[in-house]
């Protein structure tokens, strides 16, 4: 019998939406471990960890400490029983030092005696914070050293990091790797969780996989290899079922010859872009778009897939390389002059970029089209009657479900919301189309027209660019698939040429000899 | 169905905010002894019920419909501009100024506006300027141009433009430059004219212009109006120029359209107020350039019955005070906590 520091039983959880983001998880922390959690974006790592530590409970499902059974209220009680967790998004007083930030979690301390503790706590395991340096003043690395530092001060034993490469450059998570270690030689354990299976195979003891809620597998990290993962982590069967046709939409190779004798709507040459803290998030990316073809990217997100899609449609400066949309050089100019090129933009994030809510759905059929002469007649005036027939024509031809013209476009459901921004892009007459997530969150009806409406566009010999988290929707549209992994793409091919396999060790950042 | 609610659902709100606001009003004074019927009774008798209390209330609203102007196309915009304060004061500065020229009355009147719009403009600029180039926020820049333009105000009205058989006043408005009144025996002059006319012009340009659309658009959603090529400094430049116009005119009207003494009290006293006052008027406007009018003219009438409230009903001024708080807070709250709710949502996002 191993001993252990902390037992999951049967864990599930059920968001209150219906979400099932767990079901039957069973897991085992063992003392002075470094414990991988490795799974796809929504496989339910966040979750699980959340229940570990205490900030969220289980629907079902028990946990347990050496001494017995034990149940969380809140992440004080978890901290209680000496473990803590780093949140993905990190919870720091800007203004405050460090040191203050410390302070602040841990009530009612002396200043100086808690700096002493840090010191102590920073020589034993080369944990280096500046503790007296606003922490808005920090790098992000540094930042997340507050925030484990945060956690140390409370004399945990066993430390739950949330992906916490994904905000380091190489440099600082060689570094992180460097602090696991001494952490785990001076007893302590850890929860490392990742999507990356190179990290995964390189600081871990031992390695669970989550898919879909589910562990899907528990190995030795001694004993494996990325193939291996990689298979765990998505799953053989149900690759299997991607390649058959699901929509009856696959791709007609005919189309494709034309595009032989075609220019290429899209070409990127050595594009780098970097991201909201500075790091490259694109790097080097090179690739050519053609009319009629659907090129997906494909990858687990936050492998720059964002950043690239905001430099191509004008919402972010590109650092170097160029971008050229019909044969016209993309840098420097506006989303606004980028769609009077013919570029349309569905964009990822609806909330933010897409719509603005409290409008009504007139104003949002023309939003970006405003200063279009059909739209603003003599003095600038704005003209609504267009403008409603233009809103009126969209609900028809995109069924979009709304109460009326007049109502905001907050009171539709989010699948209408999407068939709104849809079609407004669309109406824009486009001849290249960058889709970002335009099936994320939609009802499996509102997903299936939005499929459909692109595979129609291809038909018309549009160029669209997919970017999709969404494996199953990415290879069954796709022409091409490109993998994008740490802002580069480790191969491109053809959905048929791939195996599980490879697809695995793409997704998974391992360059593979496919074209 | 779904949308006439939309429609009402903002006035009925308020309706029944009014109605608490009056419970809560008539409490307080139940609490402390007093009778709250015949208290309110006159308070809305004097100030609405009959054609002197009425003109009264219209005259006291018609600077706050131009302060809460400036404030809510602001507020429109994603800004908080506190700044009608100050720039009323440099439009009522640029009117008695004006009114030291000699000219016929159909013009004199119509260039002491404009110049008093100009005023308020300028007094906007290095808030705009700070706000669109630098980022500085403008609820800071603004509380501290206030501060300059109070000091400023005082220094002209006690130095530059003082009367000089009169010290404790600038001098008169002069006879040409003032708005005739609109009903003889009242306060009630054209100013309320401009000021309605202001608003139905914000109204038009707020939502029956592609500007317009754009401001609105901006101050909703910032990104997604970025996107849409709506340029932030643009909008920041416009906002500021027309709220400074608005603030301006403020001062304007009520120097050239207020009876009997047509100028500026050393100490400002008379004028001092009216631009915070108008956020008050434009949160129970729901920042909407006509819900605004009647918000004023609320407003302006619980102050005329103020003072009516305590002769006849025998209520403290205090109290009276305390009460109209209430009142307008009540009425404030739907808009204010509908931005507390978007002030979240956008951090949240962000
Ligand atoms: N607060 C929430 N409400 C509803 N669904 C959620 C919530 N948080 C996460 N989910 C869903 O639960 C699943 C697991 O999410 P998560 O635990 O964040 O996965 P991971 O961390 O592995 O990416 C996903 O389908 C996600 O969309
Ligand atoms: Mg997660």
């Amino acid at each position: 019998m191993t001993s252990f520091l902390l037992r999951a039983e049967r864990l599930t959880k059920v968001y209150p939406d219906g979400t099932v983001a767990l079901s039957g998880v069973d897991l085992e922390v063992r003392p002075g471990e470094v414990l991988g959690l490795l799974g796809e974006n929504g496989a339910g790592k966040t979750t699980l960890t959340k229940i570990l530590s205490g900030l969220l409970s289980p629907t079902s499902g028990r946990l347990f400490t050496p001494s017995g059974p034990v149940r969380f209220h809140s992440p004080k009680d978890a901290l209680r029983l000496g473990i803590g967790m780093v949140h993905q998004h990190f919870a720091l007083v800007g203004t405050f030092t460090a040191l203050e930030n410390v302070a602040l979690g841990l009530g009612g301390v002396s200043l100086p005696a808690l700096r002493k503790k840090l010191e102590a706590l920073v020589a034993e395991t080369g944990l280096r914070v500046p503790l007296d340096v606003p922490v808005e003043k920090l790098a992000v690395g540094e930042r997340q050293r507050v925030e484990i530092l945060k956690v140390l001060a409370r004399n945990v034993n066993l430390l739950i990091l949330d992906e916490p490469t994904s905000v380091l450059t190489p440099a600082e998570t060689a570094e992180l790797f460097r602090f696991l270690r001494a952490l785990k030689e001076n007893g302590k354990s850890v929860v490392f969780i990742t999507h990356k299976l190179k990290e995964a195979l390189a600081i871990t003891d031992r390695i669970v996989v989550l898919r879909r809620g589910r562990v899907a597998g528990e190995v030795e990290t001694g004993r494996t290899t990325a193939a291996e993962l990689a298979r765990l982590m998505v799953g053989a069967e149900e690759v299997g079922r991607l390649s058959s046709v699901e929509l009856g939409l696959q791709a007609e190779a005919a189309v494709k010859e034309a595009r032989a004798a075609s220019e290429p709507a899209l070409v990127a040459q050595n594009l780098r872009v970097r991201g909201d803290t500075g790091e490259l998030a694109v790097r080097d990316l090179s690739f050519a778009l053609f009319p009629g073809e659907i090129l997906g990217i494909a990858g687990v997100e936050g492998n720059g897939q964002t950043e690239l899609v905001e430099a191509l449609c004008g919402l972010r400066p590109i650092e170097s390389g160029t971008v050229l949309l019909l044969g016209r050089s993309v840098a420097g100019r506006s989303p606004l002059e980028l769609y009077r090129l013919g570029l349309a933009h569905i964009p990822e994030d609806r909330w933010k970029h897409g719509l603005i809510l409290s409008f009504t759905v007139m104003e949002n059929a023309v939003l970006g089209m405003q200063r279009e002469p059909m739209f603003r007649g003599a003095l600038g005036v704005l003209r609504r009657r267009a403008a409603l027939a233009h809103a009126g024509r969209l609900v028809r031809e995109f069924q979009i479900q709304t109460a009326g013209l007049h109502v905001p476009a907050k009171s539709l459901s989010g699948g209408n919301q999407q068939k709104l921004i849809v079609g407004r892009e669309l109406a824009k007459g486009p001849k290249v189309i960058v889709a970002a997530q335009p099936t994320r969150g939609l009802d499996i009806g509102a997903a299936q027209f939005i499929r459909e409406l692109l595979l129609r566009l291809r038909e018309e010999g549009r160029a669209i660019l997919l970017v999709s988290a969404d494996l199953d929707e990415v290879l069954a549209l796709s022409d091409r698939v490109a993998f994008m992994y740490e802002g580069t793409f480790t191969g491109i091919a053809k959905p048929a040429e791939l195996t599980p396999e490879t697809i695995g060790l793409l997704m998974g950042g391992v360059k593979a000899g496919v074209r | 169905m779904r949308r006439l609610w939309l429609g009402i659902r903002p006035l009925a709100e308020s309706l029944l905010a009014g109605v608490i606001g009056l419970g809560g009003g008539a409490l307080i004074m139940w609490a402390w002894g007093y009778n709250p019927w015949p208290a309110y009774r006159v308070l809305f008798q004097e100030s609405f019920g009959n054609a002197y209390g009425l003109a009264s209330a219209l005259a006291n609203a018609t600077p706050l419909i131009l302060t809460a102007l400036a404030f809510a196309i602001g507020a429109r915009a994603g800004l908080f501009i506190i700044g009608a304060e100050g720039m009323m004061y440099m439009g009522a500065m640029a009117a008695v100024a004006t009114s030291l020229l000699r000219l016929p009355s159909g013009l004199h009147p119509l260039l002491s506006l404009v110049l008093a719009a100009l005023a308020g403009i300028l007094w906007g600029l290095v808030p705009a300027l700070l706000r669109a180039l630098r980022g500085v926020h403008e609820v800071i820049s603004t509380i501290m141009f206030n501060w300059l333009s109070h000091f400023l105000a005082f220094y002209l009205v006690a130095n530059v433009l003082v009367d000089p058989v009169r010290a404790e006043k600038t001098v008169s408005v002069a006879r040409t430059a003032r708005l005739p009144l609109l009903v003889r025996g009242t306060d009630l002059s054209l100013g309320i004219v401009v000021a309605a006319g202001c608003a139905l012009l914000a109204y038009l340009w707020l939502w029956h212009t592609v500007s317009g659309y754009e401001v609105r658009a901006a101050g909703a959603n910032p990104e997604a109006a970025r996107y849409a090529g709506v340029s932030p400094r643009t909008t920041v430049l416009l906002v500021f120029a027309l709220a400074g116009a608005f603030g301006g005119l403020a001062g304007a009207v009520e120097t050239m359209g207020r009876p009997p003494t047509y100028a500026v009290y050393s100490g400002l006293t008379n004028i001092a107020g009216f631009g915070f006052d108008g956020i008050g008027v434009a949160m129970i406007g729901r920042n909407h350039p006509l819900g605004i009018i009647p918000a004023a003219v609320f407003y302006g009438g619980l102050q005329a019955g103020a003072r009516l409230m305590q002769m006849w009903a025998k209520v403290p001024f205090e109290m009276v005070r305390a009460v109209q708080g209430v009142i307008v807070l009540a009425l404030a709250l739907p808009e204010l906590l509908r931005i507390f709710r978007r002030l979240r949502r956008a951090r949240r996002t962000s």
